[in-house]
């Protein structure tokens, strides 16, 4: 089954994000596609804004307090990720990071995906998105903290209560509001040294969920606004930690993504 | 008011408890005090010598069942390998197992799944030699004491989080229940007089001392049971190395790397052990307190 590889990571000392985002665009984007190994596509998500814990905390509760890019890469299944991961000869991509990535401070989710139905998709008419259907061209990375007390299997399900208790709640998001992905942190992530080797990370925080949220434009990230602030203050079971949470306005770049057959 | 049954720890508060189990300490004086406590303290039954000799050596591979024909196991009659184990071609683990209950029903095998996970001595009392504790979410535990669900459905989807040994260090182990339709069963053949119940679902296991480097791994396991004129005939299968994904099974290995054989073998010696101790005790423990969940 697929799964899929999330690196949230900052730019390196000495460049602007605008520099960032073009090298990784631009160069690391041309490797990638250069040399494809079992890539099943390969999506990177620009940082335009976000925001890291709570507005009543008075001081950062994250080792790191911001990110530049998420890049997501699918797979088919993890055979053909660790293929990719751990290459015979080291591979030109697993070489590039350290020139525009802070490579110790990366945090990287292997996921499986969940789509969680939205009251008002969007319609088939796409203009300016080409073949890719159903998305808008606003895109929130969502990084959830579960509360350690939670356990795992619990987490899912009192995510799912907020979840549609806050859509309730916020009547712009629920209009606005056009797909929304659970990506669930496989457990096959606690076996990541590859996955650390590979982006060379340094006790990376373990985030159990990304929620992903699509909106028509920038105009209407109000609505994400809306949603969050109903999460946060939800009546159900606590289980997320909010000041070590995050989320991240961004704009979607395809590097690999094969026209569909059909 | 809190019971053993209700006894609730967080996720924070259980996970480094795991250690002491793995200890398997003494029982405590609440734990003595329990009905059933005396089950602890029996003389464990050894398996049947030529039972356990056939887990001795690895079986044929290419005789062994993939978990993508599961539902073989439905078919009349008995796959090429009932008792045996070995390494497939893909690397993964393959453990099969068959024992006849006389005397069991699928009742009591259903109403055990459901009572043993809600305190540590119903499932040190099993097979107190390799079995630590269990612990449930509060979630999990809700669904287990809901006396509206049947008991044969009581597990589907709760987490028994399991601290024991598997002939192979103390390792704590998650097993994620599922119905016989989301293990991948086809449901219009899961019926008498090819199944008389199920309990299966997929695991992650590690060591109780992890570490950065532990290795994290998935198996999928399936106890399957029929009724046959001799008694409830129970057969075990695990494939190691392999987790569910999305309702259909992925082998998990990386390339080129394989289940090293003691933990197959490992695995299958502790499941005759197990489940020998499982057949001379479980009518006995059923007639005491079989359908209660509360004692």
């Amino acid at each position: 089954m697929p799964i899929k590889l999330m690196a949230a990571s900052r730019k390196r000392p000495g460049l602007t994000r605008a520099e960032y985002q073009r090298y990784i665009e631009f160069y690391h984007g041309t490797i990638a596609r250069q040399e494809r190994f079992k890539i099943d596509s390969y999506v990177q998500n620009h940082v335009i804004d976000g925001a890291f814990g709570l507005l009543s905390d008075a001081d950062h509760q994250n080792k790191v307090v911001d990110r530049d890019a998420v890049v997501e890469i699918s797979f088919k299944n993890f055979r053909e990720m660790m293929e990719t991961l751990e290459p015979a000869v080291p591979s030109a991509a697993s070489q590039d990071g350290k020139f525009f990535a802070n490579e110790s401070t990366n945090i990287i989710v292997m996921a499986e995906e969940e789509e969680i139905p939205v009251p008002t998709p969007l319609t088939t008419f796409n203009p300016g998105l080409g073949i890719v259907k159903g998305v808008g061209a606003m895109k929130v990375l969502q990084y959830i903290m579960r509360d350690e007390d939670v356990y795992p299997e619990d987490y899912k399900k009192y995510w799912r209560m907020a979840h549609e208790e806050a859509v309730e709640k916020a009547p712009y998001y629920k209009e606005q509001a056009r797909r929304v992905q659970a990506n669930w942190r496989c457990r096959a992530n606690d076996n990541d040294g590859a996955a650390r080797k590979h982006f060379k990370m340094v006790d990376p925080p373990v985030y159990d969920l990304v929620v992903t949220h699509w909106f028509d434009t920038m105009e209407q990230v109000g609505a994400f606004r809306q949603y969050v602030e109903a999460m946060q203050n939800s009546a159900g079971p606590k289980f997320a930690n909010w000041s070590k949470s995050f989320y991240l306005y961004t704009k979607q770049i395809v590097i690999i993504r094969d026209t569909p057959l059909s | 008011m809190s019971t053993p049954e209700t006894k609730q720890y967080t996720y924070k508060e259980w996970y480094p408890t795991t250690k002491a189990k793995a200890q398997q300490p003494d029982l405590s004086p609440e734990e003595k005090a329990r009905p059933f406590a005396k089950y602890y303290y029996e003389e464990i039954p050894q398996p049947d010598p030529a039972h356990y000799a056939m887990m001795e050596k690895p079986c044929d591979p290419a005789k062994a069942l993939y978990p993508e024909q599961m539902n073989d196991l439905l078919n009349p009659g008995y796959l090429d390998v009932e008792i045996g184990w070995c390494n497939l071609a893909n690397g993964a683990g393959f453990i099969a197992n068959k024992i006849v209950y006389p005397g069991v029903t699928a009742e009591m095998i259903d109403w055990w799944f459901a009572w043993h996970p809600l305190e540590d001595l119903r499932y040190r009392i099993w097979y107190p030699p390799q079995h630590g504790g269990i612990h449930l979410s509060p979630e999990g535990r809700k669904r287990i004491l809901d006396e509206s669900i049947p008991m044969s459905e009581r597990n589907w989807g709760v987490v028994h989080h399991v601290t024991e040994n598997c002939d192979c260090g103390m390792e704590n182990i998650t097993i994620s229940f599922f119905s016989p339709k989301d293990y991948g069963f086809d449901m219009t053949r899961f019926k008498q007089p090819f199944v008389s119940t199920f309990a299966g679902g997929q695991g992650w296991a590690v060591t109780v001392d992890k570490n950065d480097e532990s290795i994290t791994a998935p198996a999928m396991m399936c106890h399957i049971f029929r009724d046959t004129p001799e008694g409830l005939e129970h057969r075990t299968r695990f494939w190691l190395g392999y987790r569910l994904s999305n309702g259909v099974p992925e082998c998990t290995l990386p390339p080129g790397v394989a289940v090293p054989q003691v933990a197959v073998q490992g695995l299958a010696r502790h499941n005759v052990k197990e489940f020998t101790r499982f057949k001379h005790f479980l009518p006995r423990i059923y007639a005491e307190f079989g359908g209660k969940m509360i004692v």
